[in-house]
């Protein structure tokens, strides 16, 4: 079951294509038992802690409510995997700012993670976080950034945070991705996978 | 010349008046009484001595509430083998301890006492006071991480004592499916607890994702944890595996893969489903499970949920096989109430040490001491309490046997007489 993160403070729905894209992605390349479709998990109720992998994005200020920061402490304690990643792929921008210290209060303090870590080699092999066609597109800080962030806890991967704008790659219909001469959702697997054999 | 019926007359009033002659004859000069010394369990010690020095064919009475030290018993013992009629009543509180090395890597030693029901053991062991447990179903076990020296318990009055088993070897888990979150949180909440896991996952058709190097080998991996039907490409090898003394959890559905029916504890029936509201948390099975149905032969149920088996196990050799009905216990730790995570890590923990490989421990009679089992041991050196042995101190044959032979000697004669015509 993919999962997208419901908060209270900014557009969470901001990338919709993506949890249908992903969906297709894990069943077209692997034997993992998918659910068609997604769900949404609003991360101020109890029943977030159901889906121990979560997708969360938005281009606005992340401020979790009490009931949001108590259940993501949870969330992380329990073992479950939350996915951010920036729309905005701006490390000046509102929702790095804002989103990165909400995570450092609800999980901790994120840090570089390793390009040889095992998440780049669970299922297809990346030399890093695979780049995308957005972080140069005159948007953003037009950087292109070599390094995924992370919050570690014994060893395994509690909170993953992106700022090269997944969302916005993968934001289209999966019929669309015939066009491609190479999918650039692979790397979606690569997460998955992590998340359920780590 | 006597007829042989005049002879067969005589002989019955000669043998009559034969046993009326000997019944006279002791009972003008009995045989010297026995001499019958009565203790009770806390003076027996200082009269030893004195009783050793007793003629022999003397009888010894011990009343016993507890039972005596060792050397007591022993002593006993060896006056009853010296020709002394040794002789015990009371009912002593039965009570033994064992201790058994197992895999757990936070519990090197399983502590098992038997007692009646609602007696209070205090387990120690020669450093310190260990815990207090409370007996049910005449028993109660305990899992100790460190033992100093000797353990100790006491339970109704007596002192049980047991030398500490030969620690073993901690042996890594096996864990096969399919990569799911039930994999994921049994392998990680093992981990959390100690364990050495091997994982191998299967990902996409001939895509396995494996963490350690899987081999089934009972010098290596203590139990093995298959979660789908994934675990039929182990093939025959697991069967094997358990019957030279591995352990098998078969969760799920993974019961009906071709490789391991054969030695499950029973045949996965179709799933019970539970309806969980959005607002309630997660308890274990609260989704619903596979029940185990048609046990086999010696399989032993040990959960029931909704009137059907959840949790069976059985031996297999060596080996013992669980089958857990429970697929996705993952929510429980995941969505359960406060303190589920601790709750599900110790639950499948139990679950591998009930089933995981221990190698037999070569010392065990050595360990067994004289206060393993107190009552037993006095059973075996004394013989069962004298209410329940029948006794026998008269030194002849009992009277009423002899009175009923003298009947049927005059009365053979009488008939005989009579059938010929004499008075």
């Amino acid at each position: 079951m993919f999962a997208t993160a419901q908060y209270e403070s900014g557009d969470w729905d901001s990338a919709p294509f993506v949890p249908a894209n992903i969906i297709d992605t894990i069943a077209r390349y692997t034997e993992i038992p998918v659910a068609p479709i997604g769900v949404v998990a609003p991360l101020s109720e109890e029943r977030m802690l159901r889906y121990p992998l979560l997708y969360l994005t938005g281009h606005l200020p992340v401020r979790f409510n009490a009931a949001e920061q108590r259940n993501v402490r949870r969330f992380v304690e329990r073992g479950g995997l939350l996915f951010v990643d920036d729309h905005d792929h701006d490390v000046d921008g509102v929702f790095h700012k804002s989103a990165t210290e909400e995570i450092a209060r609800a999980a901790g303090p994120l840090a570089e993670l390793p390009n040889d870590h095992p998440l780049y080699s669970s299922f297809f092999k990346f030399d890093g976080p695979p780049a995308t066609s957005q972080e140069l597109n005159g948007w953003g800080d037009n950087l292109v950034h070599t390094h995924l962030l992370a919050v570690q806890r014994e060893g395994r991967i509690a909170v993953l945070y992106s700022s090269k704008d997944y969302s916005s790659e993968w934001n289209y219909h999966p019929e669309n991705k015939r066009f491609l001469a190479v999918d650039n959702t692979r790397f979606a697997v690569n997460l998955a996978v992590y998340a359920l054999t780590a | 010349m006597r007829s042989r019926r005049s002879r067969l007359e005589l002989g019955c009033r000669i043998a009559a008046f034969a046993l009326i002659g000997w019944l006279i004859g002791t009972s003008l000069f009995p045989p010297r009484p026995i001499r019958t010394e009565r203790a009770a369990a806390a003076t027996i010690a200082p009269r030893l001595a004195a009783w050793t020095r007793m003629p022999p064919a003397s009888e010894l009475h011990v009343d016993l509430d507890t039972v005596p030290d060792p050397w007591i018993v022993d002593w006993l013992a060896a006056l009853r083998a010296s020709g002394h009629i040794v002789r015990w009543s009371g009912s002593p509180s039965p009570a033994a301890i064992v201790a058994e090395p197992v895999g757990d890597p936070r519990a090197h030693v399983r502590v098992g006492v038997a007692s009646p029901n609602g007696a209070s053991v205090v387990l120690s062991d020669d450093a310190a006071l260990i815990d207090t447990m409370h007996v049910a179903s005449l028993g109660a076990l305990e899992s100790v991480p460190l033992v100093v020296g000797a353990l100790h318990a006491s339970v109704g009055g007596q002192s049980l004592e047991i030398a500490r088993p030969a620690a073993v070897r901690s042996r890594a888990v096996f864990v096969v499916g399919r990569a799911s979150w039930e994999g994921k949180y049994v392998a990680t909440a093992l981990e959390e607890d100690g364990w050495s896991v091997i994982a191998r996952f299967a990902v996409a058709p001939g895509v396995e994702v494996t963490e350690g190097a899987p081999m089934l080998d009972t010098s290596r991996v203590a139990a093995v944890i298959a979660l789908d039907s994934t675990v039929s490409r182990l093939g025959g090898a697991l069967a094997g595996y358990v019957r030279d003394g591995g352990g098998l959890i078969l969760a799920g559905t993974a019961a009906s893969a071709a490789n391991v029916r054969a030695v499950a504890p029973g045949v996965v029936g179709g799933r019970i489903r539970h309806i969980v509201q959005p607002a309630q948390s997660i308890a274990l099975g609260a989704t619903g499970f596979y029940p185990v149905t048609s046990l086999a032969e010696n399989a032993v149920p040990l959960e029931r949920r909704d009137g059907v088996v959840a949790v069976a196990v059985r031996r297999i050799d060596a080996g013992r096989v669980m089958q857990v009905g429970y697929d996705d216990t993952w929510r429980w730790r995941m969505a359960g109430a406060e303190g589920s995570v601790d709750a599900h890590r110790t639950w499948w923990s139990r679950v591998v040490d009930a089933v995981a490989y221990v190698p037999a421990s070569p010392d065990r009679a050595q360990r067994a001491s004289a206060r393993a089992a107190p009552v037993a041991r006095l059973v075996e050196r004394l013989g069962p309490p004298a209410s329940a042995s029948r006794s026998n101190t008269s030194g002849g044959p009992d009277r009423r046997i002899l009175l009923t032979l003298i009947m049927i000697c005059l009365l053979q004669e009488w008939s005989s007489r009579r059938l010929r015509g004499l008075r």
